[in-house]
């Protein structure tokens, strides 16, 4: 199971709560979703420009999310693996949909044929 | 300490400081006056203070020998020279002056003394070396303190399973030692605080003692599996006098023959390796030599199986279509036959494991999956120090140092495997290779996310430097960033590409132990790089001295994260946890305000300097200036503030 598809598992799990969530989701805002990003420390494994990395294992890239703002509040609230679970207490769903904002905000991936450098 | 047979005369240094201390003695008690302050010396002698009696402070006791033609030292130099040891890394001291001398001056600096601020350093560099020359680097220490500061490379070298020859000063003998610093830089049994992670110790009595322990300790330090063995040496035996250098004899040098598994066991491995749909190779130290390489590749190609390199040595083309390593999960998780050679965490390698308030784990294979063992760890383990990992459950143990195992396991596969076989293992392949391909391009796609940041990726940094070295004969020595960009973008294609990680996750490495290395590559020609962290430079900035006065070529690119930055996640999710302050991570984690400008710390060393570079638009210049200095056989850094991974 990807990370994409325990994600959308998560989602299902959580479908009450993220169809009330979504009934009164707040609109986020990426310049907060910037500073909430790295007072939270998501940058710490995910990158400042969600390009992913390493904690104890590979951690996702983030940018340019195709996850749904309910997926991602979903996803935080439990964690996954050594993601660890960020309560309503630390971070907020106005937080949350902030983030979201930036995340979707960033450029994503691009094709690899057009960098030469990847290509030595 | 020294015995009858190894001095000259009885008087040693120790007695001529006992000496002259009894006659300064007797001549403050009874002091030899002038006749003419004799007659006076009831009103005066409490007054004036006894004059120098010139012949009793400026000769020495009649019977003192005052030079001497040969030293302990001497012997013990030729040992090591004989032993092929080519270096020795030091920082000097005064417990093993008599070897250092006799070093220097009969030997003719022969091994090489190299200098070094701290006996870290000394020891890192030792590992470093021997991973890339495959043979020991000698190191030694001052008595008790000296060694203390050696111990965590010490035991990273135990962890990694590195021959690294590690010597000691002592004094031995209590009537012999000076007051003060050589009483406190004196032990027993010195050797005890590192006994758990060395291979072996010993602290000879003689000349003849030390000349077959210390090719003993070679010995034992090159048997697989291999590790650092610790000689304590006494200071007398180091400076008295050789009575008769036709007694003492060097050992032959005859190191043992890595143990070839049994024949019994590979031939049930290759029967099950061949029968299997989906065999799958893990392997983690293995490969010394081209040769070991070649031969996994050998068995890989014969099977057209998995596969996965833990990379605690380069065992595997990091290019090759059956490289499955960045798929680990995926193609354990298909398994039915697993090979295991040379692991360091058999079960961290196997299992899934979740670092979560309630701990849990299950295993990526099926339950009907069997498991082989092959390697040299199970014949030599200790108990207290636990870097052998979780046990697991192996259906086949087969003990044996796996690169001299391999091409006897590929003969029996290729006899145990049935024609029609052939075509199987050929599909097989392909759909390796496809996934290979399909893995690789997704690596590159994710490497395109922020490539014009900053603080600059880690993929684009690698990119950069490696289209800066790809041309030369070049080898990565070391890496803060884990090797997983380099290895999923660079051509890993021979053994000294990459020597591994530090084996005990000790900061401090990675400095000194890719001076090291870099020194065993210089004579090879090769264009040495090393990732270097910011925590761990910060541990050891000193190394970087080294590299400039014994100009060891070598290019560090410091991976500037301003962190210690496994440690910021940690904090983070124990935050995270308990619903308290999750912004305040940084506190005791970052390595800023202020921030620490390391072409300046270098430049302050030495060494050529650049950064710190912030626009990766600025990086290919930087890396090619510094390049040029390191072509020309000197050492260079470059400051890349970078994102944390």
């Amino acid at each position: 199971m990807n990370i994409v598809t325990k994600i959308a598992a998560a989602s299902l799990l959580t479908g009450v709560a993220c169809t009330s969530f979504a009934q009164q989701a707040p609109k986020g805002d990426a310049a907060n979703g910037q500073r909430a990003y790295l007072m939270a420390g998501c940058f710490t494994c995910h990158g400042r420009v969600g390009q992913g990395g390493n904690f104890n294992s590979a951690t996702p890239a983030l940018a340019n999310t195709v996850w749904p703002v309910e997926a991602l509040v979903a996803f935080l609230r439990v964690g996954l693996n050594d993601m660890p679970a960020f309560s309503k207490e630390v971070l907020s769903d106005q937080q949350v949909a902030d983030i979201h904002a930036y995340l979707k905000s960033l450029p994503g991936s691009k094709s690899p044929a057009d960098f030469k450098l990847l290509n030595q | 300490m020294a015995n009858a047979q190894d001095d000259s005369s009885n008087i040693g240094r120790r007695k001529f400081l006992t000496g002259a201390a009894l006659t300064s003695a007797a001549a403050l008690t009874a002091p030899v006056m002038p006749a003419a302050a004799q007659t006076t010396a009831d009103n005066t002698a409490s007054r004036t203070p006894p004059l120098p009696n010139l012949q009793t402070e400026t000769q020495p006791p009649t019977a003192d020998p005052v030079v001497q033609t040969s030293s302990g030292g001497d012997f013990m130099a030729e040992v090591l020279n004989a032993l092929g040891i080519e270096y020795l890394a030091m920082n000097c001291a005064s417990s093993f002056r008599g070897l250092h001398e006799a070093v220097l001056n009969h030997t003719n600096n022969k091994p090489e003394i190299i200098t070094c601020p701290h006996e870290e350093i000394a020891t890192s560099m030792a590992q470093g070396y021997a991973k890339i020359e495959g043979k020991p680097m000698g190191v030694i220490c001052h008595g008790t303190v000296g060694l203390q500061h050696a111990t965590m490379a010490l035991y990273n070298s135990w962890c990694d399973r590195v021959p690294v020859y590690a010597m000691i000063g002592n004094i031995v003998e209590a009537d012999k030692r000076a007051p003060g610093a050589e009483w406190v830089h004196s032990a027993i049994d010195p050797a005890a605080l590192v006994r758990d992670f060395v291979k072996w110790d010993d602290q000879p009595a003689s000349l003849q003692h030390f000349a077959e322990s210390a090719v003993r300790a070679h010995k034992i330090a090159l048997t697989p599996p291999m590790g650092p063995v610790l000689l304590s040496l006494d200071a007398e035996l180091q400076e008295n006098p050789i009575r008769d250098r036709n007694a003492l004899r060097i050992p032959k040098i005859t190191n043992v023959i890595p143990p070839v598994a049994d024949g019994r066991g590979l031939e049930e491995a290759a029967r099950l390796l061949a029968a299997a749909e989906h065999p799958v190779i893990v392997v983690d130290r293995m490969a010394r030599s081209a040769a070991g390489m070649q031969a996994l590749v050998e068995l890989a190609e014969t099977l057209q199986c998995a596969v996965v390199d833990q990379a605690g040595r380069l065992n595997f083309p990091s290019r090759h279509p059956l490289n499955q390593t960045w798929r680990r999960a995926a193609v354990l998780g298909q398994a039915d036959v697993i090979l295991a050679i040379e692991m360091n965490d058999l079960w961290g390698t196997l299992n899934f494991f979740a670092d979560r308030i309630e701990r849990t784990s299950h295993p990526f294979y099926k339950n009907n999956t069997k498991i082989i063992t092959l390697g040299s760890r199970d014949l030599y383990m200790k108990a207290n120090y636990q870097d052998f990992g979780r046990f697991n459950d192996v259906d086949l143990a087969i003990a044996g140092d796996g690169e001299s195992s391999l091409s006897l396991l590929t003969e029996r596969v290729k006899a145990s495997a049935r024609s029609g076989r052939k075509n199987v293992f050929a599909d097989r392949g392909k759909v390796l290779t496809q996934a290979h391909n399909a893995t690789l391009e997704q690596l590159k796609t994710q490497a395109t996310i922020g490539w014009d940041a900053s603080p600059i990726t880690t993929a684009r940094l690698c990119a950069e430097l490696y289209a800066q070295i790809k041309d030369d004969d070049w080898s990565l020595v070391g890496s803060a960033i884990r090797v997983n960009w380099p290895l999923q973008l660079w051509n890993f294609d021979k053994t000294y590409r990459w020597n591994g990680s530090s084996g005990g996750a000790g900061i401090g490495y990675n400095a000194p132990a890719s001076a090291g290395a870099a020194l065993a590559n210089k004579k090879h020609g090769r264009l040495t790089v090393a990732l270097q962290g910011d925590g761990d430079l910060m541990f050891v900035p000193s190394t970087l001295w080294t590299t400039a006065h014994h100009k060891i070529p070598i290019l560090y690119v410091v991976h500037n994260n301003r962190a210690y930055h496994q440690e910021y996640m940690y904090l983070q999710a124990m935050a995270a946890r308990h619903q308290r302050g999750i912004d305040k991570a940084h506190v005791g984690t970052t390595i800023t305000n202020p921030n620490v400008d390391y072409a300046t710390v270098a430049k302050g060393f030495g060494v050529y300097g650049e950064g710190p570079v912030t626009d990766p638009r600025d990086l290919a210049g930087a890396l090619s200036r510094a390049l040029a200095v390191v072509r020309r056989g000197e050492p260079a850094l470059v400051d890349v503030v970078t994102d944390p991974r």
